[in-house]
Order: C-alpha cells, then sequence, then structure tokens
C-alpha cells in the first residue's frame, strides 16, 4: 500500500516536473520573441539619427532617486549635482564580457542615466564565471541584450542601447559621438586601437582596462590637455604570437572584476569631475601578490601618429590588416601542415584499439592536463618540444624511423607548431598530429569526452 | 665623473607576457649604475628572452616611464626597473 502511494507521487511529480519544463519553454519563446522585437525596434532607431535618440535633460532628482542614490548622495564631493551629472550622462561599453559586465553593474546601479553596451558575441558556460551579468538562462543569446535584462532588472531607470554588432571603423564614428565617456572592455588588439582612434579623433575620454590570467590593467586615454593615447604608450601593435587571449591564457573572474569596478570608478570621476582621473598614470594589478602598482607614463607623444597636432591618421584604418589579427579573441585554425603529416582522430583511435605501439605526446600545459587526457598520452608541454628536451627524454622512441608518434592538443593549432618543429630535426620520422585536437575527440569518438 | 663601484645590483619586475617569457616575475640584474636608456633596454630583452615583444614594452624606473631612450639613467643598488607590456584580454 504504502508502495503503491510512493510509485503516485512520483508519477504526480514527474507530471509536473514535465509541466513546468512546458511553460518555461514556452516562456523562453516568448521572452526570445519580445527581444528579437525589440532589437528590430532599436535598430530602426539605430539606422535613423545618431542611434541615441536625443537624451532627455533632467534638472531635479525624483523622490525614488533620492532614495536609491541616497548612500552616495551624501558622499561630500559627489552630492546633489554629480548625481545629476550622473543621470543626464551617457557611457558606452565596449564588450560586455569579464569587464564589461561588472562595469555596466556599476555605473547603472550608480545612476548612469544612459548606457550603450556592444558586444557582437553571445553568451556562452564559459563566459559564466567572470561575466557576472548573465545567467545560464541567457546562454545562447546576445551578450548585449543578456547584459540589459540584467541591468534592467537592477535599474529600470537607466536607458539601455544595445549594439549587437561587430564594432567597426564605419559604425564606430556614428556610435561613438552620442556618449560622453567610453569604456574599452574589448578582448582584443584590434579593437583597442580602433577606440582608441575614434576616441582621440573624437576627443573622447577612453577608459581602458584590460586582465589576462591574474594580471590587470587600467589607465584613462585621450583626457585633458597633454593626456596620452594608447598609441604615445603602444605605437605599434605586438606581433601576432605574442598575444595570449583568455581563451588560452585562462583568467579569474575575481581579477577582471576587480579592474571591471574600476574602470566604472574612473567613468563616474570623469563624469562628475571628481577626485583625481587616472590619466597620465597607469594602474598595474598583480592578482598573484595582490600588489597594485602606479606607474607614471608619459604625456602625449609629439610625433604621435592619431594625437599630435600633426597626425598621419586623421580618419579610421583597417585595424585587423594593421595588427594582422582579427577583431575578436577567437583561435582561427592554423594550416602549418602537409595532409600526410596529420591524422584523423578517428584513424587514431581505430589505431589505438588495435594497441598498436605508438607515442602520443599531448603539448598542453600541465595545467590543461590535468582536466583530461586521451588514454596513452603522456604531457610533454609546447614549450619542451620547442627547446628540444624531448628528445633526450623520448631518445629510445625516436631511434627508429618507423615508429609512429602523434601529437595532440586542446584544438589542433598547437600540435601543428610542434610538429613543424619536431620535423625539422627527424624530417623522416613518422610524426603527425591529431587534426583539430581533442575538440573532434569529443565531436568524433568520445561525446563524453570533456570539451573546455 | 665620480664612481664608487663599476657596477650596481638592480631588481627587475616582470608583468603579464614578459613574466611568462623571462619565467620569473622578479630577478637581479647586474647593470653599469649610469647607462642609456636604450642600452638597459637591450640588455634585459636580451637576457630575458623578451624579443619577441621587444616593440611593445613600457619601462619604468621605480615606477616612472622611462619617455626617452637616448637618455642616461641613474642606478642605484636595489632599484627597480618594471617591464610592462600590453594586456589585451577582458
Amino acid at each position: 500500500m504504502i508502495a503503491a502511494t510512493a510509485d503516485s507521487f512520483e508519477i504526480e511529480k514527474a507530471k509536473l516536473c514535465r509541466k513546468i519544463a512546458e511553460l518555461q519553454a514556452a516562456l523562453n519563446a516568448k521572452d526570445q520573441k519580445l527581444r528579437e522585437l525589440q532589437l528590430a525596434a532599436d535598430n530602426l532607431l539605430a539606422e535613423g539619427e545618431v542611434q541615441l535618440a536625443p537624451r532627455d535633460h533632467y534638472t531635479e532628482l525624483s523622490n525614488d532617486d533620492i532614495a536609491r542614490y541616497s548612500r552616495q548622495l551624501i558622499l561630500t564631493d559627489f552630492g546633489v549635482s554629480g548625481q545629476m551629472k550622473l543621470k543626464n550622462s551617457a557611457v558606452l561599453i565596449v564588450g560586455l564580457g569579464g569587464l564589461g559586465c561588472p562595469a555596466a553593474q556599476y555605473l547603472a546601479s550608480a545612476g548612469c542615466g544612459n548606457l550603450g553596451l556592444v558586444d557582437y558575441d553571445e553568451v556562452e558556460p564559459s563566459n559564466l564565471h567572470r561575466q557576472t551579468l548573465h545567467t545560464v538562462s541567457r546562454c545562447g543569446i546576445s551578450k548585449a541584450e543578456s547584459a540589459r535584462i540584467a541591468l534592467l532588472e537592477l535599474n529600470p531607470h537607466c536607458r539601455i542601447i544595445c549594439y549587437s554588432n561587430l564594432l567597426n571603423s564605419f559604425n564606430a564614428m556614428q556610435i561613438i559621438p552620442a556618449y560622453d565617456v567610453i569604456l574599452d572592455c574589448s578582448d582584443n588588439v584590434a579593437t583597442r586601437y580602433l577606440l582608441n582612434d575614434a576616441c582621440s579623433i573624437l576627443q573622447k575620454p577612453l577608459v581602458s582596462g584590460s586582465a589576462l590570467k591574474m594580471d590587470g590593467q587600467l589607465t584613462v586615454y585621450c583626457y585633458g590637455e597633454n593626456g596620452p593615447c594608447y598609441r604615445c604608450i603602444y605605437p605599434v601593435p605586438p606581433p601576432p604570437e605574442a598575444v595570449t587571449n583568455c581563451g588560452d591564457g585562462g583568467v579569474l573572474g575575481a581579477v577582471t572584476g576587480t579592474i571591471g569596478a574600476l574602470q566604472a570608478m574612473e567613468a563616474i570621476k570623469v563624469i562628475v569631475g571628481l577626485g583625481e582621473v587616472l590619466a597620465g598614470r597607469m594602474l598595474i594589478f598583480d592578482g598573484s601578490s595582490c600588489q597594485f602598482r602606479n606607474i607614471k607614463i608619459r604625456g602625449k607623444r609629439p610625433n604621435c601618429h592619431v594625437c599630435s597636432s600633426q597626425p598621419l591618421i586623421t580618419g579610421l584604418i583597417d585595424y585587423e590588416l594593421f595588427c594582422g589579427m582579427n577583431a575578436n579573441d577567437k583561435d582561427n585554425a592554423l594550416q602549418l601542415l602537409e595532409p600526410e603529416q596529420r591524422i584523423n582522430v578517428l584513424d587514431y583511435h581505430k589505431l589505438a584499439t588495435e594497441k598498436k605501439s605508438h607515442l602520443l605526446l599531448d603539448v598542453r600545459p600541465p595545467a590543461e592536463f590535468e582536466i583530461c587526457q586521451l588514454p596513452d598520452a603522456v604531457n610533454v608541454p609546447l614549450a619542451q618540444i620547442l627547446d628540444d628536451s624531448y628528445v633526450q627524454r623520448f631518445a629510445q622512441q625516436l631511434e627508429s624511423k618507423e615508429y609512429p608518434i602523434f601529437v595532440v592538443c586542446r584544438r589542433g593549432n598547437d600540435s601543428q607548431i610542434a610538429v613543424q618543429h619536431m620535423k625539422t630535426r627527424f624530417p623522416d620520422h613518422s610524426i603527425r598530429d591529431l587534426e583539430d585536437g581533442m575538440h573532434a575527440w569529443t565531436k568524433l569518438v568520445d561525446q563524453n569526452f570533456p570539451i573546455y | 665623473m665620480e664612481r664608487t663601484s663599476s657596477v650596481v645590483n638592480i631588481n627587475v619586475l616582470f608583468f603579464a607576457k614578459s613574466r611568462e617569457l623571462a619565467k620569473t616575475s622578479r630577478a637581479e640584474f647586474t647593470v653599469e649604475p649610469v647607462v642609456k636608456a636604450g642600452s638597459l633596454l637591450i640588455q634585459l630583452i636580451e637576457s630575458f628572452n623578451l624579443k619577441t615583444i621587444s616593440d611593445n614594452l613600457i619601462i619604468a624606473h621605480n615606477e616612472n616611464y622611462i619617455e626617452n631612450l637616448e637618455a642616461e639613467i641613474y642606478l642605484c643598488k636595489g632599484d627597480e626597473i618594471a617591464v610592462i607590456p600590453p594586456i589585451s584580454g577582458g
């Protein structure tokens, strides 16, 4: 009898769960529809005048404002006039990722009247550890849209415009003029130069933050008479091989959070005219030792290509070409090897199941090897391939030219670099890389193999 | 010019990519007490494997940006030279 009751209870519970899931799906579909409509309306607006329709100009605080902002209103140097300036201000945030989320959160909650959000990308689960405005249920939707939903919940008085396109040399000059302060929360070199040149030409203060691993940097460019621009400090872009993105180098969410919150603070200071803006100085944050250093940087470079009195660059250029890198932080598939120097994961899987004797070198860093590894893999980080220390370690296997050696990494780029390097020393050995690396393994061989 | 010793020991601090390339966040470095900034930069690039980012570095002496690579800088024992490449992630 008791068992029967328990059974019917379980059935009833399952029914309810299914019903809730159906309702949830219907709700999500409606939500999506609403967002699409809103987006279409915004785009219509965006195509019209200068993207941000004429702002309302407020001359006094509402009772709700006073209650909501009371804790900052009573700050001596902030006060009602500071709050009014914020309420009438417009800030553009480029990149709604690890830096942009906390920056937008503090600006919206502090009462910044108009926010522009630029991000072409969509929310995915690997963003959630640091991109604090996005949620599990909003995975797959535009980051700018997702951020707007979160921000309006925080402060419905904030007017928010989304630009869910990649910022480029054409739209930047249409979007930026409508804003007072620009926040560079981007994740790539090309966008950093683009924003710098646009802000320098349009004379907009640029609050520039960046973070990677445990490190962060912050400064305000194009601010004041003698404030330098990004090009004054870094006239030439770094070579692509010297640039690490968060997807490859990793980053701690609290580090981007620290820098993003400071970006909001500097933007508020610029708008309100509070304190001493971080211009002509660069804040260097080393999270591993929790040290902040303030480096006094130079003023304007007299021969700067964009902000000097005789600039060479007077309009925006092609920044992907200038930097030799794409304006995103995604990895491109390298094409370094000939087809015969590569093996398909399915062919490798077959050979491994047949227990054919071979060597599988996994060239990822040890921290990544620890996450997951293929059954026969030996961890030999790429650096040990490139400095040839692997030669001694695998002297025995390298004795025979026929002994099959395979190289694997996460996506099949580093493995190609490794094979290319090994081939210069052992041109006739059987050394091949696994095409598209472990991502292909998950896709084609074992769907339960973790992907990161 | 008055000289008490021919070299001094300074501390070099590495940030971001330079830390990876130098494989340390801090190193002691022996250098002439009066040295052209450009020459110091070349010595650091060669000693700490910084060639790939040699055109993209801020060098700061005791937290002050070194603006002119032609100028001589005066170093005392324990002075700090910070090597700061840009970070672009976010």
